[in-house]
C-alpha cells in the first residue's frame, strides 16, 4: 500500500532523487497527464474526488493532481520531502505527497492565501512584541519560499547537503530542531517560519476538506472519524450520545454534494 | 462632496443591536437608514448546504470577518511601547456583512448579575472602601437590572432563547443557575440536549457540591415562532456555529429575525457596501449633523444628515469614529483626563483537555452553546476577603465541534507529526472533552485605545491602538478559578488530564480567545467619567447615541450580548421619546 517512489531508500543519493522530481515537475507542467490538468484545478479536483469514490475498497485511494502552480522544481523537493516525513506511508495513511498534501500547499500559495488577501501590508515594518504577529514585508507565498532557501542553506551547513537528499531520519531530526528554534535563519526566524506558517498548512492539508487538493480520499477523516458532511444531527445527537457514530466510517465531503 | 438627503435617523453599522433599534423605531413608522460596511450573507454559499460546512473558508480563513488589509489595530501591552499594527488577527474577530458578529456568533445568552450595573457599589458596600485599587476605575452604569429586565425578556422571546430558568421573582429554580439574576419568566424554549461530556461534568460538580445548569442559548432547542411572527428551524447541531453562519435558519441572529422583517417595512432603508468614515461635528450647538459615507461599490463619497445619529458599529469602530471626528475628549492614562477609550477590557479564559478511553463523546455532534457550567466562582457569587483580587469566571464543559483543522485534542508530549501524531489523533479525538473558563476583565487605568500615531486604514484614517494586557487582578483571578476547574478536572474520571492551559500573557493577538471587547465609549452618571449617559446618549452632542459593548466600563464573566441587546431595545423606545422632544434624555 505504501509508494515509496518518493522515497529513496536511506542509503541513495540524494542528488539523483532531486534531478528526478526536477524532471516530474517539468513534465507534468506541459505533459497532459491526465483529467487532473485539463480542467482547471477546481474541476480537476472534483474530477479526482468522484475518482477516488469509485476507487475499489482495499485499495488507498492517490492524489492524481500533478503539476505545481506556485512551487519551482527545487521547492517541490522541499516540501515533497517534508511532508512525506511529517506524514509516512503507514497503516493510517499513504506518504504526504500521496495524501495530496503538497498539491494542498501549492495551491493555498498561489491563491488569494498566498498572495496575501485581507491581510494587513503597510508599513513600517519594525520588530516587537511577538504578540503582534509577524511584522514582514512579505505575502505568505514569499515568506514560505523564502524561509525553504534558507532551510536548506541551513541543512547544508549542518549536514552537508540539502534538505531533500537527508535520509528520514535525519530530515525529522532536522525538523524537530527548527520547531524547537534550534537552527537559526540567516535573515528569517526558522522556528517562526516553521510553527507559524508551514505547521499551520500542513495540519490544514491533511484535515480540510479535499476540495482543495489534500485529505486526498478523506483520509485523515476517517483516520480520526470525523463523518463530514451533511452535519444535520438533530436525531443523532440524542441517539448516539455516548455511543460511536457510524457515520464516521463513511464521512462525506463537500465535492460529494455539490 | 455631495450631501443627500436628510434622514430621521441613521444608524452606523448593520450588525445586531442596529436590528434591534430598527425593530423599535419602524414599528412606530420612523425613518430609519442603516448604513454598513459589507454585505447580505443571506443566500451566498455561506449560509446554504453543502459550502457552508468549509472550516478553511470562513474558520480558519475568516470568510466573514472584518477585511485586515482594510481596518486593523495596533497593539503594544505598555504605554511607553511602541504598538505594531497586528496584519491578521486571531484573538478576536468582528463581523463584516448584514447581521454583524451577530450572525456568526456562538449564541450563548446571558444576563449578567444583578450588580454588575452597580459592581463599583457593589463591591465597596461587601468589602469597604479600599476593595477597589486605585488603578481599576471600575463604575457604575447609572441603569439598573430591574430597568433592564424587560428587554431581556424580550430580546430572550424574539431570539427563541433555549435555557432553563434558575430564578423566576426570586424563587429559586432546581437544574437552573441559583445565581441567576431574577427573571419574571421562564426562557421561551426548553434547553439544549446534554451531551455525553456535559454529563461527566455535572456529575463532577455534583459530587463537589457545585450548582452545574445548561447553558441558555440561542440555538433553537425546537422549531419556534417569535412574537413578531419570525420563524427559527430546529437546531442540527451541526458543529459548524460560531464564526459560520446557520444553515438550518437555527441560530438567532439578525439575518434571520431582524433584517428581512426590516426590509419589508417601508420607514427601513439599508444600504450595504457602504463604508462609514466619520461624523460631522457641529461643537457649538453640540450635535452631530450628519455621516460621512464611502460607497465601497462605486467610490462615491458623500454626506448623510440626519435628525439623529446612533454608532453602532461595535466595540473598536465605535471608538476610532468617535476619536477620528473629534468628539469628546481622549482619554488620557497619565493624567487621568479625558474619557474616549477609556476601560479598554477584554476577558479571561483558560482550560484543560480531559481523555477517556472508554467514553464517546462524538465531538461534531454539537452546537455553538452546547455547554454545562457553573457560576460558583464567578464574579462575585463568592467571598472574595483575603484572595488578592476581585471577579471571576464561570466553569464549563464545553463542546461546540469537532471541525479537524482546528478541533483536535491530543495528550500532552504527543509528538507533533508522524505515525505517533497520527496514533494520538485517531485514539483522542472522539475521547476526548475539555474544560474552560471564561472570566471577568476589570478596568485598568493603564489599558485603553486610542489613535495610532504612524499606522493609517485603507481609508487613510489612523487605526486603533490597543494598549491592553491583563493585569495582576486578571491573572490572581485566573490563577484561582484555574485551579479550581482543575479540581473539577481531577475528579471526572479521565484516565487522562492535560496540564492546565493558563491565561496567556501577555496578551496575545495570534490565539483565538473571544470576541467580546468592550470599553471605550463608557456609560456612566457624568460626563466627567463617560461618554454616554445612562440612556447612552453623548453628554456633548444630545442626538449622538453610542451602543453596543463599547458602553460597558468593565467586563463580566459572561459573554457581552444579553445586556447590550437589552440597552439596544431600550435605545429604541428612548429614540422615540427624544424625536418627539429632542434634547436631554
Ligand atoms: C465567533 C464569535 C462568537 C461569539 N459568541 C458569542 C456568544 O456566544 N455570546 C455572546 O453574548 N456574544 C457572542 N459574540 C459577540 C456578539 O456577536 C456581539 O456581542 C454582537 O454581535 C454585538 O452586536 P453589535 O451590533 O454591537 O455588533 P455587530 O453585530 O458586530 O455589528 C456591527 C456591524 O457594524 C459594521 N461596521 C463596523 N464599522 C463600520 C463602519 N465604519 N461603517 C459601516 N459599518 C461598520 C460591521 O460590519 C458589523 O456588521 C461572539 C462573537 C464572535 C465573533
Ligand atoms: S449548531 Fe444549530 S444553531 Fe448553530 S449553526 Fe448548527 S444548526 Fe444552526
Amino acid at each position: 500500500m505504501t509508494h515509496p517512489v518518493d522515497f529513496p531508500p536511506p542509503d541513495s543519493a540524494g542528488s539523483a532523487r532531486r534531478v528526478f522530481l526536477k524532471q516530474l515537475a517539468a513534465a507534468s507542467g506541459s505533459l497532459p497527464l491526465g483529467k487532473a490538468l485539463a480542467g482547471g484545478t477546481a474541476t480537476a479536483l472534483l474530477l479526482q474526488s468522484a475518482e477516488a469514490g469509485a476507487a475499489p475498497s482495499g485499495k488507498p485511494v492517490i492524489n492524481t493532481v500533478y503539476g505545481y502552480e506556485s512551487f519551482g522544481p527545487d521547492e517541490a523537493a522541499f516540501v515533497e520531502a517534508m511532508l512525506n516525513i511529517m506524514c509516512p506511508a503507514d497503516h493510517f495513511t499513504p506518504n504526504g505527497v500521496d495524501c495530496g498534501l503538497a498539491i494542498y500547499i501549492d495551491r493555498q500559495l498561489a491563491g488569494s492565501f498566498g498572495q496575501g488577501a485581507r491581510r494587513y501590508a503597510a508599513g513600517p515594518f519594525l520588530q516587537g512584541a511577538a504578540q503582534c504577529g509577524p511584522q514582514l514585508p512579505l505575502t505568505p507565498e514569499q515568506y514560505f519560499k523564502a524561509g525553504i532557501a534558507e532551510a536548506d542553506r541551513a541543512a547544508q551547513r549542518l549536514y552537508g547537503q540539502l534538505f531533500d537528499a537527508l535520509t528520514p531520519q535525519q530530515g525529522d531530526a532536522f525538523l524537530q530542531q527548527l520547531a524547537a528554534g534550534q537552527v537559526a535563519g540567516e535573515q528569517l526566524d526558522l522556528a517562526e517560519w516553521f510553527n507559524a506558517l508551514v505547521y499551520p498548512l500542513f495540519a490544514e492539508a491533511c484535515f480540510a476538506d479535499p476540495l482543495y487538493g489534500g485529505n486526498v480520499g478523506m483520509v485523515f477523516w476517517k483516520m480520526i472519524g470525523y463523518p463530514g458532511l451533511p452535519a444535520t444531527h438533530a436525531l443523532d445527537v440524542v441517539q448516539y450520545l455516548g455511543k460511536p457514530y457510524p457515520g464516521a466510517a463513511h464521512p462525506k465531503s463537500i465535492a460529494d454534494f455539490s | 462632496m455631495k450631501t443627500r438627503a436628510s434622514k430621521t435617523v441613521v444608524i452606523v453599522g448593520g450588525g445586531l443591536t442596529a436590528g434591534l433599534i430598527a425593530r423599535q423605531l419602524t414599528a412606530k413608522g420612523v425613518d430609519v437608514l442603516v448604513l454598513e460596511r459589507g454585505g447580505d450573507h443571506s443566500k451566498g454559499p455561506e449560509s446554504s448546504l453543502p459550502n457552508q460546512r468549509d472550516e478553511l473558508r470562513w474558520s480558519v480563513r475568516q470568510g466573514l470577518i472584518q477585511d485586515w488589509s482594510r481596518e486593523t489595530y495596533t497593539l503594544r501591552h505598555q504605554q511607553n511601547q511602541t504598538a505594531l499594527p497586528v496584519r491578521w488577527m486571531e484573538s478576536f474577530l468582528p463581523g463584516q456583512g448584514l447581521g454583524g458578529a451577530g450572525n456568526h456568533w456562538n449564541g450563548h445568552l446571558w444576563r449578567w448579575a444583578e450588580y454588575d450595573p452597580q459592581l463599583r457599589s457593589h463591591y465597596q458596600q461587601r468589602y469597604g472602601k479600599q476593595a477597589i485599587p486605585a488603578d481599576m476605575p471600575l463604575q457604575d452604569w447609572g441603569v439598573t437590572y430591574a430597568q433592564l429586565e424587560p428587554y431581556h425578556d424580550l430580546f430572550e422571546k424574539l431570539f427563541g432563547v433555549s435555557g432553563q430558568a434558575g430564578n423566576i421573582g426570586g424563587k429559586k429554580l432546581p437544574g437552573g443557575n441559583p445565581f441567576e439574576a431574577p427573571r419574571s419568566g421562564a426562557y421561551p424554549q426548553a434547553p439544549l440536549h446534554v451531551l455525553e461530556s456535559g454529563q461527566v461534568f455535572k456529575q463532577a460538580c455534583d459530587h463537589l457540591g457545585y450548582h452545574p445548569f445548561p447553558q441558555a442559548a440561542a440555538n433553537s432547542s425546537g422549531a419556534y415562532t417569535n412574537p413578531d411572527g419570525q420563524q427559527l428551524g430546529q437546531c442540527q447541531y451541526c458543529g459548524h456555529c460560531e464564526r459560520f453562519i446557520c444553515e438550518a435558519n437555527a441560530k438567532g441572529s439578525p439575518q434571520v429575525l431582524l433584517y428581512p422583517m426590516l426590509r419589508a417595512r417601508k420607514s427601513f432603508e439599508v444600504r450595504l457596501n457602504t463604508q462609514v468614515l466619520g461624523l460631522r461635528y457641529d461643537a457649538a450647538g453640540k450635535r452631530a449633523t450628519a455621516v460621512h459615507c464611502l460607497d465601497l461599490m462605486t467610490g462615491e463619497e458623500y454626506e448623510q444628515p440626519a435628525e439623529v445619529i446612533v454608532l453602532a458599529a461595535f466595540t473598536m469602530s465605535n471608538t476610532q469614529l468617535l476619536l477620528h471626528s473629534k468628539i469628546g475628549k481622549p482619554y488620557d492614562p497619565v493624567s487621568n483626563t479625558g474619557v474616549v477609550g477609556k476601560n479598554f477590557c477584554y476577558q479571561v479564559n483558560a482550560g484543560v483537555d480531559l481523555f477517556f478511553k472508554d467514553k464517546w463523546f462524538n465531538p461534531f455532534l454539537a452546537s455553538g452553546s452546547t455547554q454545562i457550567v457553573i457560576d460558583d466562582f464567578n464574579n462575585d457569587n463568592f467571598d472574595h476577603t483575603g484572595l488578592g483580587f476581585l471577579g471571576g469566571a464561570t466553569i464549563q464543559a464545553y463542546q461546540f465541534s469537532g471541525r479537524p483543522i482546528k478541533g483536535r485534542r491530543v495528550p500532552d508530549g504527543t509528538p507533533r507529526w508522524g505515525t505517533a501524531w497520527k496514533q494520538a489523533n485517531a485514539d483522542w479525538y472522539a475521547h476526548s472533552m475539555s474544560l474552560g473558563i471564561e472570566g471577568s476583565c476589570y478596568p485598568h487605568r493603564g489599558n485603553y485605545l486610542s489613535l495610532d500615531p504612524t499606522y493609517r486604514d485603507a481609508y487613510g484614517r489612523p487605526l486603533i491602538r490597543m494598549t491592553f494586557d491583563f493585569r495582576a487582578n486578571e491573572q490572581k483571578m485566573a490563577a484561582f478559578v484555574s485551579g479550581k476547574m482543575m479540581e473539577i478536572a481531577r475528579h471526572c474520571g479521565a484516565d487522562k488530564v492535560g496540564s492546565l492551559q493558563a491565561l496567556v500573557t501577555p496578551f496575545d493577538s495570534r490565539l483565538y480567545q473571544t470576541t467580546h471587547i468592550v470599553g471605550g465609549t463608557i456609560m456612566g452618571e457624568t460626563p466627567h467619567d463617560s461618554v454616554v449617559s445612562p440612556h447612552l446618549q453623548h453628554w456633548d452632542a444630545h442626538n449622538l447615541f453610542v451602543v453596543g459593548a463599547s458602553v460597558y466600563p468593565h467586563n463580566s464573566g459572561y459573554n457581552p450580548t444579553g445586556p447590550l441587546a437589552a440597552l439596544a431595545l431600550r435605545l429604541g423606545d428612548d429614540l422615540l421619546r427624544y424625536l418627539q422632544r429632542p434634547g436631554r434624555l
